[in-house]
């Protein structure tokens, strides 16, 4: 039931994630941040089966961090994206594999370019300019597809942000309290308030 | 071995038996892959889509690959499987060029491949591979396996995919031995463009790849994009 | 015995490793083995030699082939050979499995030699007494390969290896020239093996293996295969030479 969706651009990607925690009909808590900052330069967002999304989360975090930390230097978007797609792979034909969905948007420090991933459960990878997860996709990416240009800036970014979170409000019958929207730029990630956009 | 996969499509469609179940596996992401035989050339083909069922997810999505100058697979199925496999696939190729100083050919990577795949066996890679290649006498060589491996040798074209019935069709229709480079890109487009049309899992638009002994002509063309 | 002789993995302060030196002698006392890379196809044949009269030489073999395309031939430890004999076949095979075509020679020997190698590194084993000679064919055509107790390798236009390696040496540098037809080269390696034949030389008393570029019609190969010679064949050259 989670939401979770992303848009790049150029040289950024906006990414948006609801900030619900729910078990069955009960939600728990509503302040809950699904997303995981890689490098400085790198976000993953997740959703699916909610032990699985953290603990799979953590365990990529920390191995990206000790790649950095081994070897002075990030790992890329796309080496990055690779990487959770190969655990990912690998965990499919164990014995109890992930449930998770992610997004991996990050910004290529070299060459400035941002760039999205999309990875499903199944462990397919797509690099693609939007990108969403979920029940959230049936209503979201008919707007990305409508709206979408490429080299969008971050305002024509955000109009698109908005609108599909009014197509949520409109259709989407559970009612999500927030969303936590970040950035990721050349200048690292920042969060933005609902307001702010 | 049980993919989440095979619960999670259990489930969406209510299907109980095995057969069947493996079956929707391959039919979860979408795909048409071609291969045709030509004079002196092969074509290789596929599709573009990458969707979750009926939902298009990507419009982008790379189903063939270039393994050496001459030899191209495709593989249709599964896209997890379809990205382990090729990146499986490379490290093997790149492995044997730098141990045998040679060219894989693609009768040998044909094998190859199909041993990659037997030896999961019992819990198979969710993909359908073609190959298509010029060998070093210029001599157009294509096939087909199955997911476990076995090889089919046909000598005019090769299919796989969710629209692979289409396919046939198409291809029995408008092949014709003896075509020449550009004559068996019209024939290979048009019998991709037009199985694809009327299959719901597999369209947005496909790559063309000729094969000559020159060299190799990719173009990119457009279909119906809905 | 000093303390370097024992442990195959203590190099000796010169920077020699004894036990593999040792395994070199073992060869040098074994019996001669030739082989001879022709234009069309490859020759190797070695000495069979037996402690008494009464053995059946005419059932010894000391040749095998490998696979199809590839066969082989020693000087040193009998026993060795087969042990190497049995791997080489399994790497062969293997490579068929995955490929299905046979391994090219290069690629045969270099599986092969790394073989030798680990046993002149691992624990609890001790260096093959062997040298071998590999005689094949594959698409780059007809070649020649030695491989040494070391796991060392190389590949000749013609070589000897055994009890009179110096000897046969020098006689091919003055009788090798690299026109030299498949059936020439059959005569120049007996002719070699000759040189240092101690007693009558029969076709019972040597091994020779071949292998042709162009298959034989006439045995209905459509690929380049490895034959040993029957004695009669043996025998043929044999009075050509007398």
């Amino acid at each position: 039931m989670d939401a979770l969706f992303a848009i790049a651009g150029k040289d950024f990607v906006i990414s948006v994630s609801d900030t619900a925690s729910a078990r069955s009909i009960v939600r728990m808590k509503k302040n809950c941040d699904k997303t995981y900052k890689l490098s400085s330069h790198t976000l993953l967002a997740v959703c699916g089966e909610p032990g699985d999304t953290a603990n799979f989360a953590e365990y990529i975090q920390g191995n990206v961090r000790l790649y950095s930390v081994r070897n002075s230097q990030d790992l890329s978007p796309s080496e990055t994206a690779n990487f959770i797609r190969n655990e990912l792979a690998g965990s499919m034909r164990s014995r109890k594999p992930y449930n998770v969905n992610m997004l991996v948007a990050g910004v290529d420090q070299n060459t400035g370019a941002a760039s999205l991933y999309r990875i499903d459960y199944l462990a397919a990878m797509a690099k693609v300019p939007f990108a969403a997860h979920g029940y959230c996709a049936y209503f979201v990416y008919s707007v990305m597809d409508h709206e979408y240009t490429e080299g969008l800036t971050l305002e024509q970014g955000f109009d698109i942000v908005k609108n599909c979170l009014t197509a949520l409000k409109e259709r989407f019958i559970v009612d999500f309290p927030d969303f936590s929207i970040k950035v990721i730029s050349t200048n690292g990630t920042r969060e933005y308030d609902l307001a702010e956009i | 071995m049980k993919l989440r996969a095979e619960l999670a499509i259990k489930c969406a469609t209510h299907e109980s038996q095995t057969e069947s179940r493996n079956h929707s596996i391959m039919q979860y992401n979408g795909s048409a892959i071609v291969a045709m035989v030509g004079k002196n050339c092969v074509a290789i083909a596929a599709d573009k889509r990458l969707g979750q069922q009926a939902l298009t997810v990507d419009m982008d999505f790379e189903k063939v690959f270039r393994m050496t100058d001459r030899t191209f697979i495709g593989l249709s199925g599964l896209a997890a499987d379809v990205k382990t496999v090729h990146d499986t696939l490379r490290m093997r190729v790149n492995l044997y060029k730098h141990r045998e100083e040679r060219v894989i050919e693609p009768k040998t990577m044909a094998h190859l491949v199909s041993h990659m795949l037997y030896e999961r066996r019992f819990g198979p890679y969710y993909i359908e591979p073609i190959i298509a290649g010029l060998d070093k006498d210029n001599k157009p060589y294509i096939c087909a396996t199955d997911l476990i491996g076995c090889l089919s040798l046909p000598e005019d074209f090769v299919v796989t995919g969710t629209a692979s019935d289409n396919l046939f069709g198409m291809c029995e229709s408008l092949w014709e031995p003896e075509l020449e480079p550009e004559d068996l890109f019209e024939t290979i487009s048009q019998a991709l463009l037009n199985a694809v049309d009327r299959d719901a899992m597999s369209g947005w638009g496909a790559v063309v790849h000729i094969i000559t002994p020159d060299g190799v002509i990719t173009r990119d063309i457009k279909g119906r994009m809905d | 015995m000093d303390r370097y002789s024992f442990s195959l993995t203590t190099f000796a302060p010169n920077g020699k490793l004894l036990q593999i030196e040792h395994a070199l002698a073992a060869v040098g006392n074994g019996s001669t083995s030739v082989g001879i890379k022709a234009a069309n196809g490859v020759v190797i044949a070695t000495e069979k030699k037996t402690g008494s009269s009464l053995i059946d030489i005419s059932s010894l073999e000391h040749m095998a082939m490998v696979c199809e395309s590839i066969g082989m031939v020693y000087s040193g430890m009998g026993p060795d050979f087969r042990v190497l004999v049995n791997s080489a076949r399994k790497i062969a095979q293997q490579y068929r499995r995955v490929y299905m075509e046979d391994p090219p020679v290069r690629i045969l020997v270099k599986e092969l030699a790394s073989v030798m190698q680990e046993f002149t590194q691992r624990g609890g084993v001790r260096p093959f007494g062997v040298s071998l000679l590999l005689a094949g064919v594959d698409e780059r055509g007809p070649s020649l390969y030695q491989v040494d107790p070391s796991g060392s390798y190389f590949p000749w236009k013609a070589t000897a290896i055994g009890k009179n390696m110096v000897n046969s040496k020098t006689f091919l540098e003055k009788r090798f020239n690299g026109d030299m037809e498949l059936e020439d080269a059959v005569h120049t390696a007996i002719l070699t093996l000759k040189e240092g034949f101690e007693g009558q030389m029969t076709e019972n008393s040597i091994d020779v293996g071949i292998i042709n570029v162009i298959p034989g019609s006439q045995s209905g190969q459509s690929n380049p295969t490895f034959q040993r010679l029957t004695s009669a064949e043996i025998k043929d050259y044999l009075s050509n030479i007398l």
